[in-house]
């Protein structure tokens, strides 16, 4: 009686163990990713978009694994935009360039380049302040 | 009645006649059917900030809610 009683906490508990053991492994594969992307952003390779997507930069020299990456990123970037558009009755273009209003105007560091409205690819630099798209409100 | 060919006013008619024609000579034929193509609208720069400024909230908790897609 009461070996059956505790079994199926133990089975709970083990269960948890599993779960947390496959997040923690998994972790490090995600930082990983986040590094590659991250110096690739740094060096000018890859750099944001006013439709709120990440492009390779015009020019730029990209591995067949930053480029895969850029991919995976924007696809899951478009599931988030549609998921949330949905809930507010816009379309995904609509919550996309609002996400991109909020990435230029606090998260393009110095250094790094993007793509403005015009799909030009500029540079954000100590002296050059990012251009902000027209469709973005004023600061 | 005034003869029109004749009499102070006779160029003018003259004048008025050949205008009317050399006009009418030069008139560009108006299409008035409708074009076969739809009037094509591209909405990609004309996304308006009232909406922008609607989803500012919202953008800004994607991005909280998503920090390894940022």
């Amino acid at each position: 009686m009461s070996v059956s009683f505790k079994l199926p906490r133990l089975r709970m508990i083990a269960a948890g163990f599993a779960v947390a053991t496959s997040i923690a492994i998994a972790a490090p594969a995600l930082a990983q990713a986040d590094n590659v992307l991250a110096s690739a952003r740094a060096s000018g390779i890859v750099g944001e978009q006013a439709d709120g997507f990440v492009g390779v930069v015009a020019g730029a020299t990209a591995s067949a694994d930053v480029r895969a990456r850029v991919e995976q990123l924007n696809i899951r970037r478009r599931a988030a935009y549609t998921e949330r558009a949905t809930q507010r009755g816009v379309t995904v273009n609509e919550m996309a360039a609002a996400v991109a209003c909020e990435i230029f105007a606090g998260r393009i560091a110095v250094g790094e380049k993007y793509r403005g409205e015009d799909n030009q690819w500029r540079q954000r630099t100590a002296s050059a302040a990012v251009v902000m798209p027209s469709f973005c409100p004023p600061a | 009645m005034q003869n029109l060919r004749s009499g102070p006013r006779g160029w003018l008619y003259a004048a008025a006649a050949l205008g009317a024609s050399l006009s009418a000579a030069a008139c560009i034929p108006v299409r008035l059917q409708a074009p076969d193509e739809p009037i094509e609208i591209n909405l990609n720069v004309n996304i308006r900030q009232e909406v922008i400024v609607r989803l500012e909230g919202e953008a800004r908790d994607l991005l909280q809610d998503n920090p390894d897609l940022f």
